[in-house]
Order: structure tokens, then sequence, then C-alpha cells
């Protein structure tokens, strides 16, 4: 039992097997639910697209592509870090650990930083809803409220990754106070996981918010 | 439950080089004249992506049959949601 405890084992758990697999439990049924949580606003949006198709095509357009290209290349890109900081967590590799858990937070906030200069972009077009809305062409409304989903889907997406951007950081402190070993590295593999998804979410947000109609 | 087969380093970057390549593929299908394909074609590659994140990165292709099940479980109830909300839109 003392070398459990020495080994980052808490009293429950028979061995780090166990507990590898209890925390990887719990993790994917959050994440499920987050599938959850992003999927009402996907039906959302689903729903209106199909009612209001000519108003999406056009909204569509307005958004800003090649920032939103660049910064889906930097999400996966920092989620490229991470499964090496993952796997160097995995190897009691706590230098190379660090520095890919900092790389990691450095594309996040760079994330973060296209995201705000495409939103003040967004404000300076009027195309921010209710503040300084402004849309010359037909279905007007329509076109507004794509960009309600636009700002809101966007918005959380973004609380998402700020989220993570904390946690991540937290993990790198963590690490350089020798908190992990190959035993036990639980903190750094949820995360990890809860990053990918970060990612997986946002794979999908890109094309039904920027490349409804380019053509 | 979970017992850890080592993915190597080079599977992750050859998923981020995949990856990268479908982003080119979505963003540039986006200014091809597909007409009303474009919509499946981006969903398609964005189902790709996703399968290869989950399955390398998150460790599903080596995980145990529950978290699997978990983790279909989300999109299996997204995809129930937007369908059965889809019925009404559609047929009004």
């Amino acid at each position: 039992m003392h070398n459990n405890a020495a080994a980052g084992i808490a009293p429950q758990f028979d061995d780090a097997e166990q507990q590898r697999t209890a925390a990887n439990l719990g993790i994917w049924l959050f994440l499920a639910t987050e599938i959850l949580f992003f999927g009402v606003l996907f039906a959302a949006y689903a729903i209106t697209r199909v009612r209001f198709p000519d108003a999406f095509a056009a909204a569509s357009r307005l958004t800003n592509l090649p920032l939103a290209g660049v910064n889906t290349a930097v999400l996966i890109t920092s989620s490229l870090s991470m499964a090496l900081g993952v796997h160097a967590a995995r190897h009691g590799a706590r230098r190379a650990l660090i520095g890919w858990l900092s790389l990691t937070v450095a594309l996040g906030i760079a994330f973060l930083a296209i995201k705000a200069v495409e939103y003040r972009i967004d404000y300076l077009e009027h195309l921010v809803p209710k503040l300084d809305f402004r849309y010359e062409g037909s279905q007007a409304d329509q076109v507004e409220l794509f960009f309600y989903m636009y700002f809101f889907i966007t918005g959380v997406h973004a609380l998402h990754v700020l989220i993570g951007v904390g946690c991540i950081a937290t993990i790198a402190v963590m690490a350089s106070h020798d908190k992990f070993s190959p035993a036990y590295y639980t903190p750094v593999d949820v995360t990890g996981l809860y990053w990918h998804l970060v990612d997986v979410i946002w794979l999908f947000v890109f094309p039904i918010l920027y490349l409804v109609s380019r053509a | 439950m979970t017992k850890h087969a080592e993915t190597r380093p080079m599977v992750y970057i050859l998923v981020w080089l995949a990856l990268m390549v479908l982003l080119v593929l979505t963003v540039g299908s986006a200014f091809m004249p597909l007409g009303s394909a474009h919509t499946p074609v981006n969903l398609a590659i964005s189902v790709t992506q996703a399968a290869l994140v989950m399955l390398f990165s998150m460790h599903l292709s080596a995980a145990h049959p529950l978290l699997r099940v978990i983790a279909l479980i989300g999109f299996f109830g997204i995809a129930i949601m937007i369908t059965l909300s889809l019925f009404d839109v559609l047929t009004r």
C-alpha cells in the first residue's frame, strides 16, 4: 500500500491500471456530454439553415475564411503537440513534457488571439447582431440569425479553448514540480483527451460556418 | 481495461499530416462547382478528420469497447436530435 501511495495511486484503487481505467471512463463520459452540448447547437443550426438556405449561404460568405483556415491549422497542430506531450509523460520525459505542453499553450493562445482579431474585423464590418448589425441585401433578419449562431457557437468553442489553455498550463506547472511519472500521469492523459475533443468540435464548426457557399 | 498499446509518435505526425491535407481539401472543395454536393463533401471530410483524431490521438483504436461505446453515444444522440428535428421542418 505504501508503494501505491508513493506511485501516486489513490487508496481506492488496486493498481495504476485500474486507476487509469477509471479516469478514462470518467473523462469519456464527460466528453460525451460535451458532444451532446455542442450537438444542440448543431441541431439548431441545421434547422435554421434548412429553413433559410439562401440567407445562410450569403451570410457565410461574409465570414473571414483566411483567418479561420489558419486557425484550424493552428488547432490541428496544437493537437499534435498535446499528443506528443502525453507520449513524453508516458515515458517519464519531464523536459519534453514541459516543452510540448508549453507549445500547446502557446498555440491555444494563438488560436484565441486570431479569433479576437477576427471578431474585431466582424465588428468593423457591422456583422455583430444587436450591437451594430447592418446588412443591405435581402433577408437581413435571417442573415442576422446566422450571425447569432456564428457568435454563439464560436464563442462557446473559444471558451472551451480558454479552459483548455488554463488546464494545460496547470499541468505544465505540475510537471515542473515533478508530479508525474510513467506510473501516474492521469492529469496529462485526461487533459489531452479534452483538448483533442475541442479540436474535433472545431473540425465541424469550421465547414458549417465558413464554407457554406464559396463557389 | 485499457491495456495501453503504445502509439508511436510517428502515428501522431501522420495523423497531423492527414488532417492538414484534409483541411486543404475541404477548403478547396468549397471553391469548386459541386452544386448541392458541397455540404456532404465538407461533412464527409470532417467526419474523416474526427475519426482520425478519435481513433489515434485519443487512442480509441486500442481502447476498451466500453470507452468506444461511450464515445459514440454522444454522436448517436446528435444524429437522433438532428434527424427528428428535421422531420418537422422538412415536412411543413
